[in-house]
């Protein structure tokens, strides 16, 4: 590998954004119609939280399949595809290399794009696995894998490929999000669905393979945009960044052994659940050091900054409400309300969903050739993701907190506690619909970018059309 | 940067080019010659911070491993000592049971085990149940033919089956199962005798072998 | 991180370890968890769900009733589940050996599953749970896709629900339930954990005591 320069100046477009416009727009494009899709259902979910009789009557859409439904959307449509098509940017400018194998990014994007549509229709129809983060039926799941090989070639091909011998925490978050995934879903696919294991191991497997989804894919994806946008940005090194390869590795070999965080009081022996409360004890120093890494994302400038700051805060305090929520003394009341599902909210959308926005935004520019369309959508866009986030997180959080508390007396009935937490749920609900609208906004702001880029048959150098 | 530019929210300018980055931040990582002897604040904060949490993981898990024993839930619980202790059958309950099978004693004897008059003998109040237990497990282990006199009637309608783990048995009964049956009907209704052991019944089938056809009541009057 | 297999062994090591720890550990530990014996009550525990009840478990998994119920009682000190009826004792591994697709639950918007056929003092009848299932209550929806509103053929069939109010359907009309709703009933029925393991109530030195009749 030669120690050839990768690009002159700070704004000098990169290979990758030529050779792989095709590829990383389709993929950014399906991203925001699964992001439209999972919105939709979730404001149906929420909807019918508070008022049961929604929809009732259909049987695909009752309150069940939609969970399961918008899970799988957000998760495999929208946190996957974006999360690639970032990935692979990210590992192509810092490589220094065109899209490799930009033929089978665009295979592999179809094929899974239709394997989670096709999942989809299997939980409505009534295959699916009730597996939280697994829900889709077991013949999916092989598709899944050979399409995400298909992408994570290119990204393979431009991490070995690369210019520079060094790399970048970016790199190391994004190169492992790229591999782990495979390794993780086949094994929960088998231990699950193909051969199964016996009993409540069901639940140990699942929990394991939750989290580590978490922690070790959707979490990694996330840090690789936001540890690449923010030294760009704003121009500084990062700092503490001695620290980071620390950050990095706790989190990798910690994450997976929180996977007993939801079988406290459960049916597993104790020590699952306890090695789950200490590991994400431990796993708050990770949290630490990212916010020390990436703290100069606050008040930076730019659209990308705002979007990666909120996320970055949302990330780390749902970090801490995670540990505190994992001791048992507080998981006594918040175990199984609302509260875990507003930690999960602050985690996945508040945290890894907007700082993978922020690098969208500073991405899309230069992968298009073209400025973003319209400032207005994206003050929109920004304006309601902040107020969605925050009343959700409330919303959620206070009817978790209600209904953990009136679930531990044991005189109130169940029909009480949802006339308490009914208007917590409307809040939440109105919430949803607000963050959808925003996601509606980002939609329109990326076809009309991109529409407009296509339109175009000659696409512009970054520098011609960034001269202002 | 000279001047202030505007900030176009539409599209972030970058600051540092792919190359700087890399290199400044590779920089950053190894051991500086110039900083041997020159400590950092924030990675002395840092390993405080990750040694608390280390020390409180490990002080938890100690605490409240449960010993990583797979039969263990509450970590409160203390660890018991030594080799779990069995759950002891009851023999009281495992010999109503098997008294209460159709097909086994009830059918005779009665629920109430009164009999049948004429035919089948009271087990209540019995001189036979309540007394030697030698001769009351010879019966049961090898049946009982011929006329018996119980409580001041004779009974020569029925024959008694035979019950132990001998040869012309029907049930097989194990040892354990007869003194847990015995020592059931010795403690029910009017009853009030002590129990039977699995051993007495092992002894006295040892002792008078796998062949012996049903007692009868003469044979049975000449056993201590 | 210069050297890029070193790089690629961590990464896989780091998932790997987690693993064997969690997965591995916990599968060599309950792997081969057999039912238990109880020689007082002349059979092992749990007994295996049947047939009807292991379709009704696949009905169960189909709507994700997961999503609002939970199966798993927690001990008397950790919540209020024991002093809502929901079992007596904690769930322990034991339970689940014999159900094909666990289904714990993350959630309780309704009340826990796991000892519904055998809650005391009287346990729901398949009546009660159809009217349950038809109706809703509360914040839980009516499935009434579940149900066939049906011309009654000559006289009501006996599988009719009992409905009053404004649910009875219209004379000469009767509302019975599909294959799928017995399904569901009959392995919620099914849910039964009143036996006692050695492991569920782990406080030493008690006597030793009957097995629970069921």
């Amino acid at each position: 590998m030669t120690s050839a320069p990768i690009s002159a100046g700070p704004d000098d477009p990169s290979a990758v954004e030529t050779s792989g416009r095709i590829p990383l727009l389709l993929l950014l494009g399906s991203a925001l119609a699964w992001l439209l899709v999972s919105g939709l259902l979730a404001l149906i979910g929420a909807i019918q939280a508070h008022t049961p009789e929604f929809l009732a009557r259909c049987s695909v859409l009752n309150y069940g399949h939609v969970q399961a439904l918008q899970e799988t959307a957000f998760v495999y449509g929208w946190i996957a595809n974006v999360g690639l098509a970032l990935a692979l940017w990210i590992l192509g400018r810092l490589g220094g290399q065109p899209l490799r194998a930009g033929a089978w990014v665009v295979t592999g994007t179809l094929v899974w794009n239709f394997g989670v549509a096709l999942g989809l229709v299997g939980i409505a129809a009534g295959d699916g696995t009730a597996l939280p983060l697994l829900q889709m039926p077991a013949y999916v799941q092989p598709i899944l894998l050979f399409a995400y090989a298909a992408i994570g070639v290119a990204g393979v091909l431009a991490w070995t490929g690369r210019r520079r011998q060094i790399m970048f925490a970016a790199q190391w978050y994004a190169v492992a999000a790229l591999f782990l995934f495979p390794w993780m879903f086949s094994v929960a696919q088998v231990m699950l669905l193909w051969v199964p294991v016996h009993g409540v191991l069901q639940a140990i497997t699942q929990g394991w393979f939750a989290q580590s989804l978490w922690t070790l894919w959707m979490a990694p994806l996330a840090l690789a945009g936001a540890y690449y946008v923010v030294p760009k940005v704003t121009g500084r090194v990062l700092p503490g960044y001695e620290l980071a390869s620390l950050g990095f590795w706790c989190l990798l070999f910690i994450g997976g052994w929180t996977g007993g965080r939801h079988l406290i009081g459960g049916p597993a022996p104790v020590w699952i659940s306890t090695i789950a409360i200490v590991t994400s004890t431990i796993l708050l120093s990770h949290y630490l050091i990212v916010f020390i890494n990436l703290r100069g994302a606050i008040g930076g400038p730019g659209t990308a900054l705002k979007f990666i700051s909120f996320g970055l805060a949302a990330y780390v305090l749902g970090g801490f409400v995670d540990a505190l929520t994992s001791m048992r003394v507080v998981a006594l009341t918040t175990q199984f309300t609302w509260f875990d599902e507003a930690q999960r909210q602050l985690a996945v959308y508040g945290g890894v969903s907007m700082m993978l926005f922020g690098t969208l935004y500073f991405a899309l520019p230069r992968l298009t050739g073209r400025s973003w369309a319209s400032p207005g959508l994206l003050r929109g866009h920004l304006a309601l993701s902040v107020t969605g986030i925050a009343l959700l997180v409330v919303s959620l959080g206070g009817a978790g907190l209600i209904q953990g508390r009136e679930l531990n007396d044991a005189a109130k009935s169940f029909a009480t506690i949802a006339a308490d937490t009914r208007p917590w749920l409307i809040a939440a609900a109105g919430a949803q619909a607000i963050l959808l609208l925003g996601n509606l906004l980002l939609a329109v702001n990326f076809l009309w970018t991109a529409g407009c880029c296509c339109c175009c048959c000659r696409p512009k150098a970054a520098t011609e059309a960034f001269a202002s | 940067m000279s001047a202030p530019e505007p900030i176009d929210p539409r599209r972030d300018r970058a600051a540092l080019s792919d190359d700087a980055l890399l290199d400044e931040h590779e920089k950053l990582i190894g051991v500086q010659p110039d900083d041997r002897a020159h400590y950092k604040m924030l990675p002395l904060v840092m390993l405080f911070v990750l040694s608390g949490c280390v020390l409180f993981a490990a002080t938890y898990l100690n605490r409240y491993s449960g010993h990583f024993d797979p039969s263990i839930y509450d970590e409160n619980q203390l660890p018991t000592k030594g080799a779990p202790v069995e759950v002891k059958v009851d023999p009281i309950a495992l010999g109503k049971r098997l008294f209460n099978t159709p097909g086994y004693c009830v059918t005779c004897h009665q629920a109430n085990g009164q009999g049948v008059p004429a035919t089948y003998p009271p087990l209540a109040g019995s001189e036979w149940v309540n007394g030697p237990t030698s001769r009351l497990i010879r019966i049961v282990l090898y049946g009982l033919q011929g006329s018996v006199h119980v409580e001041g009637r004779d009974f020569n309608a029925a024959v008694m089956p035979v019950f132990g783990q001998v040869s012309g048995s029907g049930f097989n009964l194990s040892d354990d199962k007869i003194a847990a049956v015995l020592t059931y009907v010795r403690q029910e209704w009017t009853n009030k005798s002590g129990p039977v052991t699995a051993e007495e019944v092992s002894q006295i089938r040892a002792a008078v072998g796998q062949d012996h056809k049903s007692w009868t009541q003469d044979q049975l009057l000449q056993v201590k | 991180m210069k050297n890029g297999f070193l790089f690629f062994l961590g990464l896989f090591a780091a998932l790997g370890l987690s693993w064997a720890g969690i997965v591995l550990g916990s599968n060599a530990q309950l792997g081969r968890l057999t039912p238990y014996y109880d020689a007082n009550e002349g059979q092992a525990f749990p007994a295996p769900l049947p047939g009807v009840a292991a379709e009704g478990q696949l009905v169960y998994r189909d709507l994700n009733c997961a999503a609002c119920h939970t199966q798993q009682v927690r001990r008397p000190d950790f919540g209020a589940d024991q002093a809502r009826g929901w079992g007596d004792r904690q769930s322990v591994a034991r339970d689940y050996i014999f159900q094909s697709h666990v289904q714990l639950g993350e959630s309780r918007i309704g009340p826990d599953l796991t000892n519904l056929g055998g809650r005391k003092p009287t346990a729901p009848d398949a009546g009660d749970l159809e009217n349950l299932l038809y109706a809703g209550q509360g914040g839980m929806p009516a499935y009434a896709f579940l149900f066939e509103r049906r011309k009654v053929l000559g006289q009501v069939s006996d599988q009719a629900l009992q409905l009053t109010g404004r649910l009875r359907p219209a004379r000469g009309y009767e509302v019975v339930p599909t294959r799928r709703a017995q399904e569901l009933v009959a392995y919620l029925l099914s849910l039964n954990t009143v036996y006692d393991y050695p492991e569920s109530r782990p406080a030493p030195a008690a006597p030793p005591q009957e097995g629970a009749r069921k």
